[in-house]
């Protein structure tokens, strides 16, 4: 008996000492902006631990060769993480102070490894006009640069040329009536079940819905970027526009969890999507044959705009050898090097003088991606945005599949993202 | 060990010849003795047992208790590095749970899916163990290995031939349904009928582990029981209904119980299947508490954790209670 009290009274301290120690100290933390040291010249030096993830991850080490040949004394060594549990293996990583010294960082993550105090800025030498202003605000937290944008990806609207054709369309539309029109031509006059392949809501699904937000001049911050902002009368007006797919009964309000968009594309049974650059060799692989199809920028209410995405390189506060990692992050943003990534990786440049490669501009349709690209957005990097936008993708699964009033699906989504806050 | 034998009372008093006077001179010497060496004893047990009350408490012990505080307080992924340097927030975060819709439908969800669940999975356990005990005499081992298969099989495979399966226009079940007349629903694409789809998936993955629990039991069945009601002129049903099944009942609340906690936690379901969806009519109770870590907000979700937990317990108390031998 008198040992157990003894390890109650040990336990009941421990707590207690435990719990007055608890509580958040106010002030510093990340939350004010920061000014980044500048780097030295010269060549990098020393040993870089780098970490990539999925298909980068795999075929980095390749091109670090090049790397450790124009800086001999240099020495790269790339840790390939799956995406499943990236996530996780950085915030333990940061959490217990082993970060690499660089690595590449989900464009939506950047928010939340700042506010952690885990990313170094982005010394001054390196110019961070060169890059798409979409990409690059990714790495833009409370006014600083945390990282710079490798390579990106936007959303085109893919369509069957022939079918088109068929339907009488010959100059694809450039607003969202002549768009409309041409879904619903193709479903009269080409044979198509489907006119057009939205995602009826669910999740990401906000990849497709904000393009035409952002086409329609919404802005998804307010107060100064302070704040979320999901009921704007753009944003409706969007939401609207794509409910009226499903209403009308040009998108597939029952489409399956595991979308079939290449088959149906080849088929014609769906001859329209909206989606990114990864998806023409996934539909020539299928057998589209390449004069079968062509990409269309996304059509305007006020000027035509898509989403941004892809991934970041940034350098760790915790790293030995930052200017060393900084010159690796300098040399990847180097035009010749991101065309030559390219073509390792089949990932688009997020540097904009790169697009001048023969290998990018020779090819029609990349031309398109890299002209979207100058004008796509990407939303606000706040860390609780996956959280927030989750709530939205939900709504408008009701406002797609249920026909629920988009007004109220939106004042839905911005009262979750309010009580949500965004983290900063 | 050689303490052992010195210790021992038996030991002392076995020493039989010496006189009573003299044994009883020697017993307080024989009790210090008894006395250090227990205490030696002691020692060494606890130094045998530390590696492991060390690893219990460090790695099981601690993170009970490191969730069960988190579960009080307002810790998101960022305070990781200073666990304790956050707010306490007190009920606040069940109060949060309980009043989220979202985790509401994912509650009754998970009813839905243990209410329907549980009984279909024990019923499809039983009848599989009747027939390989009684009815198929022949490739029994066959039959046996056949049903267990699904509950050894990597849910990831299991999940792909499932969704070929339950395909809306080619899929296996609605070509089957075709043939006799009904036009099949759209199993996951419809929020009605995506969380039926799912329990008939669960239930043919987990009644293999039932069925062989059930087939001890129905093994363990005296023979005699049977022969002298068959004998008094009941029939098979009959047999069955007030012979096997009252004997079976340790064995049923055994199955009960654990399929009840497997499927009050179901996950891998929803989250190879549907994601939760369509409009969250899959969602459950573990897949909700899942996201929101992953979201970052550990101390809701901590709390969200210990809501299942509590009504596992709940569950599991009143199954025993139900189930109980007749007294």
């Amino acid at each position: 008996m008198r040992r157990t009290s003894a390890a109650a009274v040990a336990t009941l301290t421990a707590a207690a000492l435990a719990l007055s120690a608890c509580g958040r100290d106010n002030g510093g933390g990340a939350g004010s902006s920061e000014t980044a040291k500048d780097i030295s010249s010269g060549k990098a030096t020393g040993t870089l631990t780098v970490w990539a993830m999925g298909n980068e991850g795999d075929i980095l080490p390749d091109l670090m060769k090049d790397f450790e040949a124009a800086n001999p004394g240099v020495k790269v060594n790339v840790t390939a993480i799956p995406w499943d549990s990236a996530h996780d293996k950085f915030t333990t990583a940061i959490t217990a102070g082993t970060t690499p010294d660089a690595a590449m960082v989900g464009s939506t993550w950047m928010g939340e490894f700042a506010g952690l105090d885990a990313l170094d800025p982005v010394p001054p030498s390196i110019d961070t006009s060169a890059y798409f202003e979409g990409a690059q605000k990714t790495n833009e937290v409370n006014g600083t640069n945390y990282g710079v944008p490798w390579y990106v990806e936007t959303r085109l609207i893919f369509y069957r040329t022939d079918l088109a054709k068929k339907a009488g369309i010959t100059t694809p539309p450039t607003d969202w009536d002549g768009l409309k029109n041409m879904a619903k031509a193709m479903q009269d006059k080409a044979g198509a079940k489907f006119g057009m392949g939205f995602q009826a809501g669910g999740q990401g699904s906000w990849q497709s819905i904000m393009p035409f937000a952002w086409s329609d001049g919404a802005n998804l911050t307010k107060d100064d970027g302070k704040a979320y902002n999901f009921d704007s009368p753009e944003l409706l007006e969007a939401v609207k526009y794509y409910q009226s797919y499903f209403t009308d009964g040009i998108s597939d309000k029952a489409a399956p969890a595991q979308p079939t968009t290449e088959p149906d594309f080849k088929s014609g049974r769906v001859p329209m999507f909206i989606s990114g650059p990864w998806m023409m060799s996934a539909v020539e692989k299928v057998g589209v044959k390449k004069d079968q199809y062509d990409v269309m920028p996304v059509p305007a209410k006020k000027t035509s705009s898509s989403f941004v995405g892809g991934s970041n390189f940034a350098v760790f506060k915790k790293s030995k050898n930052r200017d060393s990692a900084w010159k690796l992050v300098q040399w990847l943003s180097d035009p010749k090097v991101q065309a030559k990534w390219y073509g390792m990786s089949t990932d688009l440049p997020s540097v904009k003088s790169a697009w001048d490669d023969p290998a990018l501009s020779g090819d029609p349709k990349l031309k398109k991606f890299g002209t979207a690209l100058e004008t796509a957005q990407a939303p606000p990097s706040f860390p609780t945005w996956e959280q927030v936008v989750a709530g939205f993708d939900t709504e408008m699964e009701k406002v797609t599949k249920q026909g629920a009033d988009p007004a109220a699906a939106l004042k839905s989504a911005q009262q979750q993202a309010e009580s949500v806050g965004t983290g900063q | 060990m050689s303490s052992t034998t010195e210790v021992t009372p038996s030991g002392a008093t076995g020493r039989g010849s010496s006189p009573r006077g003299k044994g009883g001179d020697a017993r307080p010497e024989v009790n210090a003795g008894a006395g250090a060496s227990r205490r030696r004893q002691g020692l060494a047990a606890w130094t045998l047992a530390l590696p492991f009350c060390l690893l219990f408490l460090v790695f099981t012990a601690w993170p009970v208790i490191q969730s069960l505080f988190m579960s009080f307080t307002d810790t998101r992924s960022r305070d990781l590095r200073t666990p304790f340097a956050v707010d306490i927030v007190g009920l606040d975060n069940f109060t949060k749970a309980f009043s989220d819709p979202i985790f509401r439908k994912s509650m009754l969800n998970t009813a839905y899916f243990v209410v329907v669940g549980v009984p279909l999975t024990m019923a499809m356990a039983l009848a599989a163990a009747v027939a390989l005990d009684k009815g198929i005499t022949k490739l029994r081992g066959l039959f046996r290995l056949g049903f267990y298969t699904p509950v050894i099989t990597s849910i990831v495979a299991v999940a792909v031939v499932w969704r070929f399966l339950l395909e809306r226009e080619y899929g296996l079940i609605n070509t089957v349904l075709g043939w006799v007349g009904i036009d099949g629903p759209n199993w996951l694409g419809d929020p009605n009928w995506a969380m039926p789809g799912l329990i008939l998936m669960a239930s043919w993955r987990n009644f293999g582990t039932g069925m062989i629990i059930f087939l001890a039991g129905l093994q363990a069945v005296p023979w005699m029981l049977h022969e002298a009601a068959a004998i008094d002129g009941a029939g098979a049903w009959q047999r069955f209904r007030h012979i096997t099944l009252p004997l079976l009942r340790p064995t049923l609340l055994f199955v009960s119980v654990t399929t009840a906690i497997g499927y009050l936690q179901f996950f891998e379901e929803p989250f190879v299947m549907t994601n939760g969806g369509p409009l969250n009519s899959t969602i459950s109770m573990s897949m909700y508490t899942y996201k929101q870590f992953g979201f970052g907000n550990y101390g809701l979700a901590s709390a969200m954790s210990y809501i299942i937990f509590v009504i596992v317990a709940i569950v599991t108390a009143i199954q025993f209670r139900l189930l109980r031998e007749n007294t």
